[in-house]
């Protein structure tokens, strides 16, 4: 869609598609105007069978809704898809904030074309700033499938996601919808919107969900953007890439999570897969792995570590480790670091360690933290240095495990089953195409830990043109 | 009399309106200043531009674009002399990837910068100004000369920190 209007001369900005009853698909949009006003605008496929969609047709009495009074006209933006409510009425929300409390507002209509903004808001969180690109979806609490945005019922939870602009996160709770009043609370107040989970703990920015009903999937989509400089990136001619699609299920385990996973189609691009089995990895060492090409990789880990180990060693009541602003891989723990060094080269001059690392509180509870070091990734003087992860809940019986996409210079990784998920963009100079190898590793100085893993070369995916474009 | 007096009174009045506009616009660039990392730059920056004296907080960040801008002019300029003279190859590698970090800084990053001011659409300028503090620094790491300092340190740290102030400023418009 161009921006050849007065009401999204200055961008056609993010949109949402809902599918109608009758099947065909409606599309509510933000655009900014000619004044760099905010409006939320209605467009529909020009033709409904083509299966690209590529022409749209825009709505001629366009903006179908302004901000409304009390909401600056840069705080009104990121219309989500609708969902029907009791009443048999579309609801849709939009993010904006009043002062630095990120809020969504709630509009209710029948045609897409004529609105009723409810009294209420679907929710607040004061000192989160503007929310973008709201989400609003439900899970099943019990089923492990997607729902259907417009369901509700008693084994249903509710997420509300944004993405805050403040710190370019993308923040997600679970909690109940009100459909009566167009309200919604968190399960946890403590980890509210924008102060809680992630659904990525590095590189990872305005991702929105859509329903398979095909696969009876929710698929999430998520925005990944470079972490070089733009004169980097001018060279190269490109910057950006979209994730690779993730499904998203509630966590029954914990009750608090969610669950994200690779869309099963990314298995159809693993060629020849090698296993290794019980690899003992001694506090202390690197362990090379013997595969051809690592550029291009999907690997599945588990780790089991000495239940001795960890009932010996001592708590520490510093209880203030953080992958950020630990000394990352080369930080020596009792029970961490350990895990995978991936996009590495044979001297390990540059490596990006993928890895779990364990403490122990004086109250001798345990925790684990999952996190990606790019600080030495890569010789290069522009690029990111920083330490991503976060703690991730392991339950009584659980083994550590990790799920790696690696694809020259994005890195996909998934914790505990996706219970915690990190994506950065790392750019080795030397470690690359034929030099680029694996490792495992285990820098903790009081644990020995085993892994069994099955590394999969992956494919380049096909992408051709559709027939009769 | 009543002339002289209404004068008088008058001068008073304008005298009085002309101390509080003086003061309330140092008193902003001061609390805008303190939410930056770089508190006296920032302040000789604002105060070194009259336009600093009515602008608001959207003023400022434009005014501090503008140095980024002129630093950036000045510091390519420097860097081509440099590459003119140059004779060692790892100096003049180093030279030539700084000018492509400098023209990104100029054409890309403050043009946007700027733009996104002007539309109020600060997520845009905290991003652009972020990339030209990242670029600069790019440009300082990639001379081989360590722990001294690259010939063009100045420029480089003038650019990176007054970038540093832009974004803070930009950030506040969120």
């Amino acid at each position: 869609m161009a921006a050849d209007q007065w009401y999204d001369k200055n961008g056609v900005w993010t949109g949402s598609a809902t599918i109608l009853h009758d099947g065909k698909i409606v599309m509510l949009y933000t655009g900014s105007t000619t004044e760099g006003v905010q409006v939320q605008n209605l467009a529909y496929p020009a033709d409904h069978y083509d299966p690209l969609l590529v022409h749209w047709v825009k709505y001629p009495r366009n903006p179908v809704l302004v901000p409304p009074p009390g909401i600056g006209p840069n705080d009104f933006r990121d219309p989500t898809t609708a969902w029907l409510t009791s009443e048999g009425k579309w609801r849709i929300t939009i993010g904006s904030k009043i002062n630095k409390t990120g809020i969504a507002l709630v509009y209710d209509t029948k045609d897409f074309i004529n609105y009723e903004m409810l009294d209420g808001l679907l929710h607040a969180v004061p000192g989160t700033g503007m929310w973008e690109c709201v989400d609003f979806f439900p899970v099943s609490e019990t089923e492990n499938n997607g729902l259907e945005t417009s369901i509700n019922g008693p084994r249903v939870k509710h997420v509300v996601k944004a993405s805050l602009d403040d710190d370019r996160h993308d923040y997600y709770a679970i909690g109940t919808y009100n459909d009566r009043n167009g309200t919604w609370i968190p399960d946890r107040p403590n980890i509210d919107v924008g102060i809680g989970l992630r659904y990525d703990y590095g590189v990872y920015y305005a991702a929105k969900t859509f329903y398979d009903q095909n696969k009876k999937r929710r698929v999430l989509w998520g925005w990944i953007g470079e972490s070089d400089s733009e004169a980097a990136d001018v060279k190269k001619g490109w910057a950006s890439v979209q994730s690779i699609p993730r499904t998203i299920l509630f966590d029954k385990k914990t009750g608090t999570h969610l669950l994200q996973w690779p869309v099963e189609e990314i298995d159809s691009l693993r060629l020849k897969g090698k296993e290794f089995n019980q690899v003992r990895i001694q506090a202390g060492s690197v362990v090379p792995l013997d595969i051809d090409s690592a550029t291009q990789l999907d690997i599945i880990a588990e780790f089991k570590i000495d239940s001795d180990a960890l009932e010996k060693a001592t708590g520490s009541s510093d209880a203030s480790f953080d992958c950020a602003t630990s000394g990352g891989a080369a930080e020596r723990g009792a029970l961490g670091p350990f895990g995978l060094l991936v996009l590495a080269d044979e001297r390990l001059s540059e490596q990006t360690p993928v890895y779990f690392y364990m403490t122990k509180g004086s109250d001798g509870n345990l925790k684990t933290f999952f996190c990606n070091d790019q600080s030495r990734s890569s010789k290069a003087s522009d690029v990111d240095r920083h330490i991503y992860g976060s703690l991730v809940p392991v339950l009584r019986g659980e083994n550590l495990s990790i799920r790696i996409l690696v694809d020259h210079s994005i890195i996909e990784s998934f914790g505990q089953g996706g219970r915690a998920v990190i994506t950065s963009r790392v750019y080795p100079t030397k470690a690359i195409y034929g030099a680029a190898k694996v490792f495992l590793f285990n820098n903790a100085t009081e644990l020995n830990v085993t892994a069994s893993l099955k590394i999969w070369q992956m494919n380049s995916a096909f992408i051709q043109p559709y027939p009769n474009l | 009399m009543t002339k002289i007096i209404s004068l008088f009174i008058l001068e008073a009045v304008f005298c009085f309106t002309f101390f509080t506009v003086s003061y309330s616009d140092i008193n902003l660039i001061q609390t805008t200043c303190k939410k930056t990392p770089f508190y006296d730059l920032c302040v000789l920056t604002l105060k070194s531009d009259p336009r600093s004296s009515t602008a608001d907080v959207s003023g400022l960040a434009r005014i501090v674009a503008d140095s980024v801008n002129a630093k950036a002019i000045a510091t390519l300029n420097q860097i081509s002399a440099l590459l003119k003279g140059v004779k060692d190859p790892t100096l003049e590698k180093a030279l030539e990837g700084c000018i492509v970090s400098y023209n990104t800084i100029i054409q890309a990053d403050i043009p946007v910068a700027i733009d996104a001011i002007e539309k109020n659409n600060p997520k845009f300028a905290v991003q652009s100004a972020t990339d030209a503090g990242n670029e600069a620094q790019a440009c300082e790491n990639s001379f081989a000369e360590k722990p001294s300092n690259s010939p063009i340190f100045s420029g480089n740290k003038a650019v990176h920190d007054l970038s540093v102030v832009l974004q803070s400023i930009a950030s506040l418009l969120l």
